[in-house]
């Protein structure tokens, strides 16, 4: 874990990672675009990122309309925060073993978007639970990298969060 | 909602927030997830709502400690629409009538 963060004057953020972890980032949009394009009520994670709006199941007719309304605003802006992701990744170059990201408040968005959508995923497919403490597993155990996946995710998360609002919680 | 890190969280307020109205039909609850971080929802309740950094907190607290609470109210074309916003940046939301 040794992104490094600083603010900048227009609310962007400049991140320096590690090529591993800039890899791992790389990754996380091919994932995520099988995910949001596959079919309503067959993936758990689906269902998470999609959930109803009404929570009354007497709406059901209120909620069809929603989802038909809604829903394909929310894939288009989701597939694009991923096409942000890897075009502000694209270029980027390793000097000594660090890479360095300049992301404008707009790009600070996608990133977040992609970020925890992609820990959400992995929440679901994990089953995590608020009691989550980022150890080190076994590396033989089959999860070990999804673990780890998501715990350095939450950490990259959370700092980019706190660099942005300038408060720790 | 989680902490990414370890540091506590002081809370010494029963969390009442009187400024969410009543007496409109519709209201939109955040529910608590295990994987949405407590800094996150502050950052995305005073984006979407223009909440001061204080309210955003206090609701952000509410969800966590009580499981849920009330962010938005008004007719139903506005709760679908905040509903919308908050399901687009991965908060568990979901709209209800006042009654229900």
């Amino acid at each position: 874990m040794t992104a490094r963060f600083h603010t900048r004057r227009d609310r962007g953020l400049e991140i320096t990672l590690s090529p591993a972890e800039v890899e791992l980032l790389r990754s996380l949009p091919e994932e995520l675009r099988a995910l949001y394009e596959s079919p309503r009520g067959t993936d758990a994670a689906h269902a998470r990122l999609f959930p109803p709006a009404y929570f009354d199941p007497v709406e059901r007719e209120a909620e069809q309309e929603w989802q038909a309304a809604i829903h394909p605003e929310l894939l288009r802006q989701r597939l694009e925060a991923l096409d942000a992701l890897t075009r502000t990744l694209d270029g980027v170059e390793e000097r000594r073993g660090r890479m360095k990201v300049i992301l404008t408040a707009e790009q600070v968005d996608a990133w977040l978007a992609v970020l925890n959508d992609a820990r959400l995923t992995l929440g679901v497919r994990l089953n995590i639970t608020e009691d989550f403490e980022p150890v080190a597993l076994d590396p033989a155990n089959e999860e070990a990298a999804a673990y780890a996946a998501y715990a350095w995710l939450t950490y990259l998360e959370d700092e980019m969060v706190q660099a942005l609002i300038g408060e720790t919680f | 909602m989680v902490r990414a890190s370890v540091a506590p969280v002081e809370v010494d307020e029963p969390i009442v927030d009187e400024s969410v109205r009543t007496d409109r039909p519709w209201i939109v609850i955040v529910w608590n997830d295990p994987v949405n971080l407590m800094s996150y929802v502050v950052l995305v309740f005073q984006k979407l709502f223009g909440y001061s950094r204080e309210k955003a907190t206090r609701l952000m607290l509410q969800v966590h400690h009580e499981g849920r609470a009330v962010v938005s109210d008004g007719p139903r074309e506005k709760c679908e629409s905040d509903v919308a916003r908050l399901h687009a940046h991965g908060l568990w939301a979901t709209m209800e009538t006042q009654s229900a």
